[in-house]
């Protein structure tokens, strides 16, 4: 027995970027975040080779989970080709020979940055979200030990009450994305800045779902099939996004999450946000056969 | 040091309250911090439907008293029970963070003298109102708005300012939001901690007629320290005084005043007439 | 696929990353030499803050960011994290440290003497314009000390001890590997002390400055005195598999210990240390960690505050992550706003009533 053959060639990094040691902190923490559903985890956040704040959190996580046979889908506000999406897709294939995909369809592994797709998730699929501020206390509590304690307490008072006053003093919610709600009844957790559209995709999902930030070092998680039920009045149901009669200008299909487009005549125009899905229904409208999956909303109307 | 160990003879009670049992009992409370002794072996009873007045000079333990019997601190000793429907009687000290903030949220309505301790000054008098019964667990806004309303009325707190900010209102008007707030679930215990000092004459008149009012019409039980003898003459049925964080002597308030046993009583009774 | 092409996607960025590198052009390790070479105490202060002890490495991150002090740290953070944790250096002692500057000013004159070392503090700062115009600066030539200061001081805080002045020394027998390692652990609060100082090592200096003057200025408990600085090379010394301990080689440290007032009998002791020679930024951090013990919860020089927000790459990266996309969260709030004002206009009265007088 030599040295040598104990160990292994050298190599600049381990497989898949993150040492052993990084690795096996997460796996536990990304464990006892399914254990707690909703409950935010601490963990060390190592440095990538990536800014904070541009998805270091969901990426620990997708290489943590990531294997040769995995297909990771990425995407930034809906889009695969997004500048951000594709470099850290780039960066996972490259670091663990994993195969990339824009189809939804086709994934094992999607990190998404503030969407949830809109073709409906599989029980053997793994929705990795990236989460700038997972605390959704921040705004009544900044300091993080209290909140920490007030989660411990199902302290979620105050919460409740910047809801109260957003409908007294404007007659609506307001909130716009990362709409609070209560995990398996017992976590209230930011769903990431997902915009409304997509919290409902969460509630007793088939697949798991990880939300992770990489600069505050805290993950959580929503197990498949675990309720999630953003924080409303009983008498003032939840609302999503006014989107269902719009028609994107590109692919023609109507019914789901869009971005609007200013124009030059004073009058916005729309495009799906879902790039891909979008793709999809051109291909097949130019006569390709295209797999198209069952999607969470159908004619606009949420259906699981 | 000596220590005054001089009259305290057994609380009497008023007539009807002779039969009664007692609401709130505590008994044999110390607490320290540092080396100051807040707390002496402080016994307290109070019973169901009665204003015990809490006397002494700032430092006299009285508003940690108080901040003990809402829960906020725990002595280094002592034994506190409230006797409340549908609860198993125990040491409320024992109870948890959790059980502490819902038995409070249910159970006992506090005003304290700062209204910045017991108000969120930028939400909206409605909410402050409101959070209360939220934590509480009602979830429909239409019953939140209804309930916040019928509280701060019986405040007696002009509802067209309902949703003003606390910070845009009066001294007075704080404390009536407080109140409401207190009140709002019909608490069996209503602590005020000099909830009209600082306030105008005329408006501390105003304030304590609310006070009184409630008292009459809802048979709230209060607890009710001030270091302002002639509050405690108006409101209260029976009298605590505090001194050094000792019990020096309790009674029914009009023998404590006219007929003060111990002499620190007697010398605050005399200095006030 | 023309719904594709419209957008840059991955070749944009890829030509964006070359312009900025051809800018910046070759990086050969002549240039690394040069840097590490002429810029000693930027190095020191991107090895702090990386905390990553290795003067070619930092030079070689600063060439490939072209001096972008947050990305260098970064590139040096992420290698970093990378390597494995091979073994636990032995604590530095101050009486064994190669100490170069060391001073005081809570006494004129202290045990071992005041050693004043390489430093500006007493120049005029004055731009050498000279150089542009062609003639070189050659420093004139250090004169020798008729005796060479003593390459080993005691600790001043050890004589503060001897005279009652400052609290014994706790004797922490804690076995190496259960030291607690930020860059392994996430910081909870409230936050050891290992935790914080070593936050406060690799602390972003500008931030750690500015907070630390925060504190210094009045928004603090305690006004610093500084009672010992010191710059100084210290051994690392590790431990061989057969037991034997060995020095692996030579790092230069700093730290500075700060003092206030009285506090139980005692003189309170904020202290900081670091990779690399970082005066302004360990009396600063040792200014925060002598004001934490007091500090409001919120206030700045509260440690959940200053730690927080004085950590280099998570700073920086969520700065500079406003310039992605946020169409979807945009998109979320107009939507809201705009039923809003829909509902606003439609019941104008009501909603008059419903505002409350300002």
């Amino acid at each position: 027995m030599s040295l040598s053959s104990l160990t292994k060639p050298w190599a600049a990094t381990s497989y898949g970027f993150l040492d052993a040691s990084a690795k096996r902190e997460l796996r536990r923490k990304m464990l006892k975040a399914i254990a707690v559903p909703g409950c935010q985890m601490p963990y060390a956040s190592r440095e990538v080779p990536m800014a904070r704040g541009w998805g270091t959190g969901g990426l620990q996580v997708t290489l943590t989970l990531v294997n040769p046979a995995s297909t990771v889908k990425v995407i930034d506000q809906g889009a695969d080709d997004g500048v951000n999406a594709a470099s850290i897709r780039r960066f996972i294939s490259r670091v663990s020979g994993a195969s990339e995909t824009w189809d939804t369809l086709g994934a094992s592994i999607i990190q998404s940055r503030h969407r949830v797709p809109e073709e409906t998730l599989r029980e053997d699929q793994i929705l990795v979200l990236q989460v700038p501020n997972p605390e959704p206390l921040r705004g009544v509590e900044p300091n993080m030990s209290i909140a920490r304690q007030m989660h411990a307490d199902a302290d979620y008072g105050r919460l409740w009450l910047t809801l109260y006053e957003q409908l007294v003093r404007k007659g609506r919610i307001m909130q716009g994305a990362a709409y609070p709600s209560l995990v398996n009844g017992r976590h209230v957790m930011t769903p990431s800045p997902i915009p409304r559209w997509d919290v409902p995709k969460l509630n007793m999902a088939k697949h798991l779902t990880f939300l992770s930030a990489g600069r505050e070092k805290r993950l959580h998680a929503v197990p498949p099939y675990t309720k999630v039920e953003p924080l409303v009045f009983s008498d003032r149901p939840y609302r999503v996004e006014d989107h269902q009669q719009l028609v994107c200008r590109r692919s023609g299909i109507a019914g789901y999450f869009m971005n609007e487009i200013p124009q030059d005549d004073g009058s916005s125009s729309f495009e799906v946000s879902d790039s891909n899905l979008g793709i999809k229904a051109i291909r097949r409208a130019e006569g390709e056969t295209v797999d198209i999956g069952q999607t969470w909303y159908r004619g606009g109307e949420f259906s699981a | 040091m000596s220590i005054d160990m001089s009259v305290s003879p057994a609380p009497l009670l008023p007539p009807q309250l002779m039969q009664t049992e007692a609401l709130l009992t505590m008994r044999g409370l110390s607490r320290s911090y540092g080396a100051v002794r807040a707390l002496r072996n402080v016994d307290v009873t109070v019973y169901p439907g009665e204003v015990m007045g809490v006397v002494g000079e700032s430092g006299s333990g009285k508003s940690t008293l108080l901040r003990m019997m809402n829960l906020e601190d725990t002595p280094d000793r002592g034994d506190y029970r409230l006797r409340l429907p549908d609860r198993d009687d125990c040491n409320l000290f024992d109870l948890g963070r959790y059980q502490r903030r819902m038995l409070c949220a249910h159970h006992i309505g506090i005003v304290y003298q700062n209204p910045h301790l017991g108000l969120l000054m930028r939400h909206s008098s409605s909410g402050n109102v409101a959070e209360r019964l939220l934590i509480a667990g009602e979830r429909s806004f239409d019953v939140l708005r209804s309930k916040a309303r019928d509280a701060l009325d019986a405040s007696e707190f002009p509802l067209a300012r309902m949703d003003a900010r606390p910070a845009e209102l009066s001294g007075g008007m704080q404390q009536r939001v407080q109140l409401a707030k207190a009140i709002a679930l019909e608490p069996a215990l209503l602590l005020l901690d000099e909830p009209t000092t600082g306030l105008d004459v005329s408006v501390q008149a105003l304030v304590l007629d609310t006070l009184k009012r409630l008292q009459r019409d809802r048979h709230i039980t209060m607890v009710l320290v001030s270091h302002d003898l002639g509050v405690i003459r108006t409101m209260a049925d029976r009298v605590l005084v505090m001194r050094h964080g000792e019990v020096v002597e309790q009674g029914l308030a009009d023998q404590v005043f006219q007929d003060p046993q111990h002499p620190y009583t007697q010398q605050l009774v005399h200095a006030k007439l | 696929m023309a719904y594709v092409a419209t957008r840059g996607g991955e070749k944009a960025i890829e030509q964006a990353e070359r312009l900025f590198r051809e800018e910046l052009g070759t990086i050969d390790m002549a240039r690394v030499a040069a840097i590490r070479q002429s810029m000693p105490y930027l190095i020191d202060r991107v090895m702090g803050e990386a905390s990553l002890y290795d003067e070619d490495m930092a030079a070689l991150a600063l060439a490939q960011t072209g001096g972008e002090l947050s990305e260098a740290v970064l590139v040096l953070r992420a290698w970093r994290t990378t390597q494995p944790r091979l073994a636990v250096a032995a604590p530095l002692l101050q009486e064994d440290l190669l100490t170069q500057r060391r001073i005081s000013a809570a006494f004129k004159d202290i045990p071992g003497g005041q050693i004043l070392g390489p430093t500006l503090d007493y120049s005029h700062r004055v731009l050498a314009t000279d150089v542009l115009e062609g003639k070189p600066f050659a420093p004139p030539a250090v004169e020798p000390a008729a005796q060479p200061a003593p390459a080993h001081q005691p600790s001043l805080a050890d004589w503060q001890r001897q005279q009652g002045l400052v609290a014994p020394a706790k004797q922490s027998h804690v076995a190496p590997d259960d030291i607690p390692d930020l860059t392994r652990e996430p910081l909870l609060f409230p936050a050891s002390r290992a935790h914080r100082l070593q936050s406060l090592a690799r602390a972003e200096t500008g931030g750690v400055l500015a907070l630390g003057y925060a504190a210094m200025r009045g928004y603090g408990n305690a006004h610093p005195t500084v009672n010992e600085l010191r710059l100084a090379e210290a051994e690392v010394v590790v431990r061989h598999p057969s037991g034997t301990p060995f020095s692996a080689g030579r790092v230069r440290v700093c730290q500075a210990e700060v003092t206030s007032k009285e506090k139980g009998g005692y003189l309170e002791l904020g202290f900081a240390a670091s990779f690399g020679w970082n005066e302004v930024k360990v009396i600063a951090a040792a200014t925060l960690d002598l004001n934490s013990a007091e500090a409001p919860v919120g206030s700045p020089v509260h440690e959940e505050f200053y730690l927080y927000h004085t950590e280099s790459v998570e700073a920086s990266g969520f700065c500079i992550h406003f310039k992605l996309p946020h169409y979807v969260t945009f998109q979320s709030v107009l939507d809201a706003m705009r039923d809003a004002k829909a509902k606003a206009a439609a019941t104008p009265v009501e909603a008059e009533q419903m505002e409350p007088a300002e």
